[in-house]
């Protein structure tokens, strides 16, 4: 029998440190494994016995792309456990905040990381010489988006303006003119990176995943709505356990996330498009449309698409809520604290974020679980690097390499948070 | 010391995070150069996210880094680096897990004909870069001269003919 392993140490364009490592006996792919050996960092156990109040920054230090992801999913949980509810311009704020999250993320994704994939360069910076424009234009985005985490989380990386119950401060209308003119050229920038990246060849494969996303009755969801899923979960956020688990694996120092009951599942852009299509507005459904794709996309490499979009509907939303803007009264709403548990759930820009936290009575952190998007998608990036593999056993070993690399960050894995970068291994025998 | 406007003609930048090791090489030469650098000469500090650094020295006649660099063995050693003539490695600057480091964005606004005309690079060999670590004594020795040195940068580079303007 023909054994074949491909092994990759040390994966370039993702966050953090990982492998991938494929087994092939016999025609076929026997093993497929994205190895994470980042050391684990143990937040959730030197959390405890901290207050109340110092979780969203200590949380924040989990990711340097998405600290507003878990001071959000933080504080969401925290108020839950205080019966308290943030609302109006707060609430509006705090998405505000989250919008510039997604656009600095996904742009430096989706360009700098992602699309030298599909035009053969082996980083952004060949690819610059190429396409300048597009990676100016990338920049011009990404620059938006951290001018919003400054202007509302005081600095662009690890916001420190976020507090339960609302923010230390919050900013007067002038200050968020200027961001309205910077994200209206965004926008634009948006639209036409769309257009560009729709263009790429994308290998044929529609993938069977259960999509899992929140949902909210109104909105494109980020901070806040109901775990739903394709297959018909619709369970409030503090039921997230009954329905799911976390299993350790020898090869991943991160925990690997399961439905009990079916397995593996996706969280991230394509879960969240395709649960709530009809939550974009039209025009951005008419563009989606026109860049090819359905209100469903199931092919993982035209996930750089529905990123695009996502920094489209960032932008919009941005846009509005500054609009609409008029500084509340006071910049936090008072808390509490009681013994209690708490849940928080919300949209990072790898997907679905979810955090539990048992509470003394006062305020302090007894026990706490943080969920991280890539670690509920390992499961479903193996099962995609077979899929990807299978058809390409033939080929050369570059090629299939390549490929599974490019599958990889397809899901734009944040492997720090997940650890709990990436290294291709294929093993053919 | 952040935030500071980069139009000033010769902009400082210093790299690093105090919290992890030797890694704090730039925040703590930056802490010596304050108030000392002459009037219009910018000075920052930034760890994290260097892409951005793109970003702040766009219009910039000179640029001085200071920045860690990977181990050698020599831990505590200064090397000038003028990327007129020296090539600023990869392997010599330290990676960032987002794979986008100092030499890195250099290349980067290079290609795009972003950065500026002159950049000089301190960088200051470290030894230890776990993080909730200080400086190694050796790097933390370096700190003093390394302003100095870069103090002597500047005034060079402001001089007519260097052919930066002053301010």
């Amino acid at each position: 029998m023909t054994t074949k392993r491909i092994k990759v140490d040390y994966m370039a364009r993702v966050e953090g440190e990982g492998s991938l490592d494929l087994h092939i006996e016999g025609g076929r792919v026997t093993a497929a494994r994205l190895g994470i050996f980042e050391p684990p960092r143990f937040f959730e156990a030197l959390l405890r016995g901290r207050g109340f109040a110092e979780t969203p920054d200590i949380v924040a230090r989990i990711c340097g792309i998405c600290p507003v992801a878990y001071q959000m999913t933080a504080v969401h949980a925290l108020e839950n456990a205080f019966g308290v509810r943030v609302e109006g311009q707060l609430r509006a704020l705090r998405r505000l905040l989250y919008c510039g999250e997604w656009i600095e993320s996904h742009a430096l994704h989706v360009v700098m990381l992602h699309a030298p994939d599909f035009l053969g360069f082996p980083d952004a910076i060949r690819m610059a010489a190429e396409h300048g424009e597009r990676v100016r234009s990338a920049l011009a985005l990404k620059k938006a988006g951290n001018a919003l985490m400054r202007v509302l989380g005081g600095r662009e990386i690890h916001p420190v303006n976020v507090r339960v119950g609302g923010f230390y401060r919050v900013p007067s209308r002038a200050e968020l003119a200027p961001l309205a003119e910077q994200l209206r050229q965004a926008r634009d920038r948006a639209v036409e990176l769309v257009r560009w990246v729709a263009g790429f060849p994308f290998p044929p494969l529609e993938r069977d995943y259960e999509f899992v996303a929140l949902r909210h009755p109104h909105e494109y969801p980020l901070n806040e709505g109901r775990l739903v899923s394709s297959r018909g979960l619709d369970i409030d956020i503090a039921d997230y356990e009954t329905e799911f688990e976390e299993r350790q694996v020898p090869h991943s120092t991160a925990l690997h996330s399961l439905l009990k009951r079916r397995g593996a599942y996706l969280v991230g852009p394509l879960a969240r498009y395709a649960l709530n299509f009809d939550r974009l507005p039209e025009h951005i459904q008419a563009l989606a449309r026109e860049a090819g794709l359905g209100p469903v996309c199931r092919n993982p490499f035209q996930s750089i698409v529905v990123r695009a979009l996502e920094i489209l509907y960032a932008c919009e939303e941005a846009l509005r809520i500054i609009a609409a803007y008029q500084p509340p009264a006071v910049a936090a709403v008072p808390v509490e604290p009681r013994s209690g548990t708490g849940f928080g759930c919300t949209e990072a820009p790898r997907g679905t974020l979810w955090h539990r936290y048992d509470l003394a009575a006062d305020g302090s952190l007894e026990r706490v679980r943080i969920v991280p998007p890539t670690a509920q998608n390992q499961p479903s990036i193996e099962a995609d690097l077979e899929a990807v593999a299978t058809p390409l056993l033939g080929q050369p070993e570059a090629l299939i390499r390549e490929r599974c690399e490019l599958s990889i960050r397809n899901h734009d894995p944040c492997i720090s948070c997940a650890t709990h970068f990436l290294k291709l291994s294929l093993h053919r025998r | 010391m952040s935030g500071v406007d980069a139009a000033g003609r010769v902009l400082v930048i210093a790299l690093g995070n105090p919290d992890r090791g030797d890694d704090g090489i730039g925040p703590a030469v930056a802490a010596r150069l304050e108030g000392r650098l002459p009037p219009g000469v910018a000075l920052l500090v930034r760890r994290g996210d260097l892409l951005g650094l793109i970003e702040d020295w766009a219009g910039v006649a000179a640029l001085v880094c200071v920045d860690a660099a990977a181990p050698l063995g020599e831990p505590g050693r200064i090397r000038r680096l003028d990327l007129a003539t020296d090539e600023l490695t990869r392997e010599l600057s330290l990676a960032s897990c987002h794979g986008f480091g100092l030499a890195e964005a250099v290349e980067l606004a290079r290609v795009l004909g972003l950065a500026p005309p002159r950049i000089v690079v301190y960088a200051v060999e470290g030894c230890r870069f776990m993080g909730g670590t200080a400086l190694s004594a050796a790097v933390a020795a370096a700190v003093a001269e390394t302003a100095e040195r870069i103090l002597a940068e500047v005034g060079r580079l402001l001089r007519p003919a260097a052919g930066v303007a002053g301010p």
